[in-house]
């Protein structure tokens, strides 16, 4: 079953397109890393999305009403915002907050949702903490914890693993791994093409707000896409570890 | 819910020594027997025409200022805003003022609320007009400034060219915000506004609390920023531009009371709605006592107090703030 159709999907900033004609298709049990460099239009286009920016074209999340878009697609932004100072436990029960009726007390199963979020992401015994006095990477991690405990068929992530030590991106990518094998699928935009290339079953390689690649993650990291699009060459290598990928050095 | 049984009752402590200080000096047991009994002399008329009118008015003006703050620190995401942000008391002290500046206050009794309404009416258009359509909270900042600031010059316009010392005079202690001499008129004039304003902003829980994740973040959880927007502008102007009509502009409660309880209730902004509401009504309640007991010959405003104890509050607040920095 697709969970999110996209066709000839655009954004324009005045005339300018940002996102120009982008069409993929997401079906269950995908981890899609959306990459390209800065400016690419990967962040406006998760946006258009979630229907947060007008846009043209065709998005089947964007004929859901907003409260079916709550249950269907959860939303991780880049900019990690925790306004108060709020226990992660109080945090996390934020992404129930589609599931909950106005002003109903969360549910046996909401706090389930909830205490497996947080178990997920290693902040057992964190529960009680505020939130805002942890370290950049535990504050990332609880809101990761946030979007999992919404409990979607689609996950869509703005960089998710930016600012984590090496242990904890990679504990990422594995949770969200693990999210897809009972049918759901997340849609990472991310900067680490190493990382990427490890955990991802599809790229989607965006530039200039058009989609230039989109396959398995060896066909879209050529050496002609990577000059093209990034200005760089690097080592890929297939290994019994999964794909290798190093970037070496920027084409002048 | 011990926070709500602990205030609550500090409430209802509050509201009952309210009603038996005042300068008339008539026993607790005298009082309340006039208050709740037939006999029509003289203390069951300052009972219940000028005591009780005066507490339940400080209950409404307390709620209404508290729970005001608490929505607008929770949608702004700033423990700074203050009721006044919006420029809508702003304008109903300026309607206020114009009433008191060309007589038409002097008219007949509820000339002066009145203007003081259409002041704060006429300040939620041009919010909404400036502010847009999107549920953006800069842009109602913005407006809110530039609205509070024409608002206070044009107030000061009509200080200006005032035409004799006693209207200024007259202005300057309305402006100061009180509660005395306020009747039941008041009452039934400020509360349809007032239990509008207390629902929509009540029913903004939910909202307030996804917004924690930020604006982007609580409108992917399904919340309709546009309509939240709408819904408090016009529950903080129908709240507030109704507490500014009956008790003139009293400020810090709405910055104070939410900033105090916040703690209490874990930081969530939609427990803290409930909290304030009833930590405004203890701390107008309480500011209303004090003005009778301090200076009780003086005429002392219940603004006027509430500035001088609430601002060192505010600082201590501050300074314990920055030591967790």
């Amino acid at each position: 079953m697709s969970l999110l159709h996209l066709s000839d999907l655009s954004v324009l900033r005045l005339t300018c397109p940002v996102v120009d004609r982008v069409s993929f298709d997401v079906s269950e049990g995908e981890l899609i890393g959306l990459i390209g460099p800065n400016g690419a239009g990967k962040t406006t286009l998760l946006r258009a999305v979630l229907g947060l920016l007008p846009f043209k074209g065709h998005a089947s999340t964007a004929a859901l009403s907003v409260s079916q878009r709550a249950r269907h697609v959860a939303w991780m932004p880049q900019a990690r915002e925790i306004a108060w100072p709020v226990t992660v436990d109080t945090l996390v029960m934020l992404g129930r907050v589609p599931h909950l009726a106005g002003g109903a007390k969360p549910s046996e199963a909401d706090r389930r949702a909830v205490a497996d979020a947080i178990s997920d992401m290693g902040l057992a015994g964190f529960e009680q903490r505020k939130a805002t006095e942890l370290s950049g990477g535990e504050q990332a991690r609880a809101l990761i914890a946030r979007v999992l405990a919404q409990d979607t068929p689609l996950i869509l992530a703005d960089e998710p693993t930016a600012g984590l030590d090496p242990g904890h991106q990679i504990t990422t990518m594995e949770v969200f791994a693990r999210a897809t094998q009972s049918g759901k699928s997340v849609l990472v935009s991310m900067h680490d093409l190493g990382l990427a290339a490890r955990y991802c079953t599809r790229l989607i390689l965006l530039h200039q707000g058009g989609v230039v690649a989109d396959g398995l993650p060896d066909t879209v990291l050529t050496a002609q896409n990577l000059a093209k699009v990034f200005g760089i060459t690097a080592h890929v290598e297939r290994t019994a570890q999964g794909l290798i990928f190093q970037p070496l050095s920027v084409l002048s | 819910m011990r926070v709500f049984v602990i205030l609550s009752a500090l409430v209802v402590i509050l509201f009952g020594a309210s009603l038996l200080i005042g300068p008339a000096g008539f026993g607790p047991a005298e009082s309340l027997r006039a208050l709740l009994g037939e006999q029509g002399d003289a203390v069951t008329l300052v009972m219940r025409e000028i005591r009780l009118p005066r507490a339940i008015l400080g209950v409404m003006v307390g709620i209404s200022l508290g729970l005001s703050g608490a929505a607008l620190q929770g949608y702004l995401r700033n423990p700074l805003a203050e009721p006044g942000l919006i420029g809508v008391s702003g304008s109903a002290a300026l309607g206020a003022v114009i009433a008191l500046q060309t007589g038409v206050a002097a008219s007949f009794a509820l000339a002066l609320p009145l203007a003081a309404l259409t002041g704060a009416l006429i300040a939620v258009f041009l919010i909404l007009a400036l502010a847009g359509p999107r549920g953006g909270s800069l842009t109602l900042i913005l407006a809110g400034i530039a609205i509070s600031a024409l608002a206070g010059a044009l107030t000061s316009l009509a200080l200006n060219l005032s035409p004799n010392p006693f209207a200024v005079s007259e202005i300057i202690f309305w402006m100061m915000g009180s509660l005395a001499d306020r009747s039941f008129t008041h009452v039934w004039l400020a509360l349809p506004f007032m239990a509008v304003g207390w629902v929509l902003l009540a029913r903004l829980g939910r909202g307030l609390d996804a917004l924690t994740l930020g604006e982007d973040a609580a409108e992917a959880l399904g919340i309709r920023l546009d309509r939240l927007r709408l819904m408090l502008v016009l529950g903080v102007a129908a709240s507030v531009g109704a507490a500014t009509a009956v008790a003139g502009a009293i400020g810090f409660v709405g910055l104070v009371v939410p900033h105090m309880l916040r703690p209490f209730v874990g930081a969530r902004p939609g427990a803290l709605l409930w909290a304030s509401a009833l930590g405004g009504a203890a701390m107008v309640l309480a500011a209303d006592i004090a003005v009778r007991l301090v200076l009780p010959d003086r005429d002392l405003q219940l603004g006027v107090l509430m500035a001088i104890v609430g601002a060192p509050l505010f600082l201590h607040l501050i300074y314990k703030t920055r030591r967790q920095l």
